[in-house]
């Protein structure tokens, strides 16, 4: 009797620094975040109690935010995990154990650097001096690339490989070796043995880089603000503008709503169906 | 100082070109020497001498907001060489950005930079405390231009001072550029046309939305609806054809990306000091003229520092050193005294009356209006 | 596959590269060379205010790396004593502090701090004189919510793999259960709380949104540099993001070396 109540004051105090965090830090900025979004603007920009729909029903006027993000997000996730895998692939299987670490501390490093001052330098690379210019001297004129949406897909692979390869590398290295050597003893075709064993037991670190990704990505102002220069508009673009430019906080509280909303369908429905299928334990790991 | 001797002959020529108003009185006095006679006067006179009344009691770091490009690293490493404070220095990039930080509290802000026509906002808010003016002993209101002072008081109260003023024009690359645009109209035809795709437009309501009507032939304030949603109109028709929306053009224009630009008259000295053929206009329609001010925000932690820093920016000689270094015209006649002459003469910096006359100071209404806003945000999120 | 590797480290280091060059650049602006010099780097380190950034961002990022660290292990071990209700909340309030963007954090937590402030302040300055603002701990604060989840899920996945008959070997032979979780549950987990401690502290580190709107006016590194793009970047930057990308090397490379030591420990241990 006296262990089982221990037992449970331990638990909960185990729990709730947490809980509190939840509390004050997503629940209630959440909760606070619903209350504006039926509000509307005052005279002189921010907030006024209200209770009105106006905010959603107007949601269409960013449509092409969210058409934007939502295009643009996957698409770079997908790209993403189509040259991370060959890299971490490369880092798992093909280098020595002894250099192994040390490759993959490579490829995370750049992630250390500052983020702005890594988009800037793409700024100049793909501005008019560099990338285009290269292209001109070999005979292909006029080429844009800043501010477009290429940039932007750039900018993600580059910013976010760094963080889809070791997931990847990790669920990689697991695999048991012995399984290859097997099936190719069985007369399977090297492809053959990647479809069947590796890619499907390396899914699982797949999904977490991707889930990764695309969450950052989904949420991200910085990358199309310096890659897109207000041509490529993300929902992060859409937000800071409602809020600290044309101060109409209730309908930035209304998009914010609506992108929390699309976050979750979309992870629901990405771990009902992706991460359902593979091993959940193991899709946490890093 | 450039003229300490003028010819009579000269003189007369120059009263004369004044009278008739084909020179600003700044070029007047700065021409003559009468603005260094002041000013020596001024010296002269101990009660009108600057008075150095910063540097004690004070400790910390203080707050500075402004604009991009707007001032002098040197005059700020030398407040923190006299005084110990250390200046941190934030930048915005538009008036609206500004406000919605204050409205949104715990800034922190000690001394910042609003511009002409939000200083009413700002004081209808309560956001800006009026000024303590024994805390600003080398302000004197007797040399400013009156032309310029009219917003930062309000109710016989000063709430800002003058930093310096300027004008919104265009800049443009002439060795990309065959046929510079004159008019605000020309500016949009040729970022529809010949220029796509290597034209900016700011990232800021007044400008980029004011440029359009005036484009249009309308006021650069208009609230219009008829007007407002035409203006809104040929920003949806231009945007495909922009390089990008953004209030830091000055990379763009270095590098090359971006032939033409809206762009202060601040940005545009500071790129033809560098590329002489980087060439500042006003569009002969009109456009804005603008006054920026210092102001402090209501609750600065660290206040007595924010006015220290504010007064030692406008102490003449610290001021015209302000001028040289960011290229917009001080409003104070004392400092025009100590500005080269070539500045004084630089069209850039003081436009022909012609041009000057067709400018409109910014509406306050421009700031809350919830349309402009909104216009601005559909035209970026488009 | 050596060749697509390589092209890839070029990828990666190219931009790198360039910012690490243009540290050495004599002239003004960033990208426009002007000959060598090492200029640029006396005045980035005699510069109060990046000095300052530097220092805001390493309180930080270290105080969020601690905190998560310890309350996402203490979240996961409690998580494990229980079943039910108390679970399925906990799980999903962990799944969608991961789930909401940065951004979403950032504005909100301004919003629900600003209007919770102004509630109590008067209050507060009535009994004590003291007002609460936002400032270093709101930062910390909102960063921790994203990293202690993450922590939270490394530590379960390494303890759902744990080998319970450790646990119970402990028991049998009469450790008293602090002894047990100190000398055989801690070691086991600590290379996924080590990865979780070094994972938040990036994380922190780079942070650009959340704490563009919730620092008050705090300087944090990515904030002095984002301004400083906005007036023109001067090589003075680049040359604080150099020495921030060694010694965050180094860090990394003693990281590597204390990982891969405390996981031979805990190998040789069971």
């Amino acid at each position: 009797m006296n262990d089982a109540k221990h037992s449970r004051t331990l638990t909960a105090l185990l729990l709730a620094p947490a809980g509190v965090f939840f509390v004050f830090l997503l629940v209630l900025p959440l909760l606070v975040m619903l209350v504006y979004s039926f509000g509307v603007r005052a005279p002189e920009g921010g907030y006024q109690a209200a209770f009105t729909f106006d905010n959603y029903l107007n949601l269409p006027a960013r449509g092409k935010a969210f058409t934007n993000t939502l295009l643009l997000a996957p698409l770079a996730t997908a790209l993403t995990v189509l040259f991370a895998y060959p890299m971490a692939y490369f880092l798992a299987v093909k280098v020595s154990p002894r250099w192994r670490n040390a490759m993959l501390v490579l490829v995370v490093a750049p992630f250390w650097t500052s983020q702005l001052l890594r988009y800037y330098a793409w700024m100049m690379i793909l501005g008019s001096k560099g990338i285009p210019s290269w292209l001109e001297w070999i005979g292909i004129a006029d080429v844009r690339l800043l501010n477009t949406p290429y940039a932007v897909l750039i900018g993600a692979v580059y910013g976010f490989l760094p963080l889809m390869v070791p997931p990847i590398f990790v669920s990689l290295e697991k695999l048991d070796k012995r399984l290859l050597e097997a099936s190719a003893d069985l007369g399977s075709k090297p492809w053959q043995s990647f479809l069947q064993i590796t890619l499907p037991l390396s899914l699982p670190g797949v999904a977490t880089g991707s889930m990764l990704v695309f969450i950052l990505l989904m949420g991200d102002y910085i990358l199309p603000q310096f890659l897109g220069g207000g041509k490529v508009y993300f929902i992060g673009n859409a937000l800071v503008d409602l809020f600290l430019q044309s101060r109409n906080w209730p309908f930035g509280a209304a998009v914010s709503i609506a992108l929390v909303i699309i976050m979750f369908v979309t992870m629901y429905f990405y771990m009902r169906f992706v991460l359902g299928k593979t091993d959940q334990r193991r899709v946490a790991m890093v | 100082m450039s003229n300490d001797t003028i010819k009579p002959q000269k003189f007369l020529e120059e009263l004369r070109r004044y009278e008739k108003g084909s020179v600003t009185r700044r070029h007047f006095l700065g021409v003559t020497g009468l603005g260094l006679a002041t000013s020596v006067m001024s010296a002269a006179v101990p009660g009108l001498q600057p008075r150095k009344a910063f540097a004690e009691g004070l400790s910390g770091t203080v707050n500075f907001t402004t604009w991009p490009n707007y001032f002098a690293q040197e005059n700020i490493d030398n407040f923190t060489k006299n005084t110990g404070v250390k200046v941190n220095v934030t930048i915005f990039g538009s008036n609206e950005e500004m406000l919605a930080k204050l409205q949104a509290g715990s800034t922190g802000w000690d001394l910042f930079v609003p511009t002409n026509y939000t200083i009413s906002t700002y004081k209808k808010l309560d956001l800006i405390e009026p000024l303590d003016m024994k805390l600003v002993p080398n302000y004197d209101a007797s040399t400013q231009d009156p032309q310029f002072t009219g917003p930062g008081t309000i109710d016989g109260t000063l709430y800002a001072i003058v930093k310096d003023w300027g004008t919104t024009g265009y800049v443009v690359d002439t060795r990309k550029v065959k046929k510079t645009p004159e008019t605000w109209k020309d500016f949009f035809d040729a970022a529809q046309g010949e220029l796509s795709g290597k034209v900016l437009v700011h990232d800021y309501q007044l400008t980029t939305i004011g440029g359009a009507l005036k484009a249009l032939g309308h006021s650069f304030n208009s609230v219009d609806a008829g007007e407002m949603a035409a203006a809104e109109k040929l920003l949806l028709a231009t945007k495909p054809h922009l390089f990008g929306i953004n209030s830091d053009y000055q990379p763009s224009m270095r590098n090359g990306d971006a032939v033409m630009s809206m762009c202060w008259t601040n940005d545009g000295a500071q790129l033809h000091r560098d590329i002489k053929e980087m060439e500042y206009r006003l569009g002969k329609d009109g456009g804005e003229i603008w006054a920026d001010h210092y102001a402090i925000p209501k609750g600065a932690p660290n206040r007595a520092a924010g006015y220290a820093l504010m007064d030692y920016l406008l102490t003449p000689e610290i001021n015209a050193k302000e001028v040289k270094s960011n290229g917009a015209p001080s409003s104070d006649s004392r400092v025009n005294a100590m500005v080269p002459k070539e500045m004084l003469e630089n069209p850039i910096l003081y436009p022909a009356k012609e041009l000057l006359s067709k400018l409109e100071f910014g509406a306050a209404e421009t700031l809350t209006n919830p349309v402009r806003a909104e216009i601005m945000a559909r035209f970026k999120a488009a | 596959m050596r060749i697509y590797a390589t092209l890839v480290y070029l990828f990666l280091y190219f931009p790198i590269a360039l910012i690490v060059g243009f540290s050495f650049n004599a002239g003004k602006y960033a990208m426009d060379w002007q000959g060598f010099s090492l200029a640029w780097y006396s005045k980035a380190f005699s510069n109060p205010l990046i000095l300052q950034a530097l220092i805001t961002s390493l309180i930080i990022a270290g105080m969020t790396a601690l905190l998560s660290a310890i309350i996402g292990t203490m979240t996961a071990l409690g998580l494990e004593r229980v079943t039910g209700r108390t679970r399925t909340i906990f799980d999903a309030l962990i799944y969608i502090s991961i789930m909401v963007p940065g951004i979403v954090i950032g504005i909100s937590t301004l919003i629900a701090f600003v209007t919770l402030f102004n509630m109590v302040n008067p209050l507060l300055l009535s009994l004590w004189n003291i007002k609460i603002e936002m400032g270093i701990w709101t930062v910390i604060a909102a960063h921790v919510l994203f990293n202690l989840a993450v922590v939270c899920l490394l530590v379960r996945a390494r303890l759902t793999g744990m080998d319970r008959s450790l646990v119970e070997a402990s028991e049998d032979l009469y450790a008293t259960p602090m002894g047990t979780f100190r000398q055989v549950v801690l070691p086991l987990l600590m290379p996924s709380i080590l990865a979780g401690f070094l994972l938040s502290f990036t994380f922190s580190f780079e942070d650009f949104i959340i704490t563009f709107f919730v620092a008050g006016p705090n300087v944090t590194l990515p904030i002095y540099v984002f301004s400083s793009i906005r007036r023109g970047v001067t090589p003075e930057i680049n040359a604080v993001g150099t020495v921030v990308l060694l010694s965050s090397l180094l860090l990394l490379v003693i990281a590597q070396v204390i990982l891969q030591r405390s996981e031979k420990i805990a190998v040789a241990k069971s």
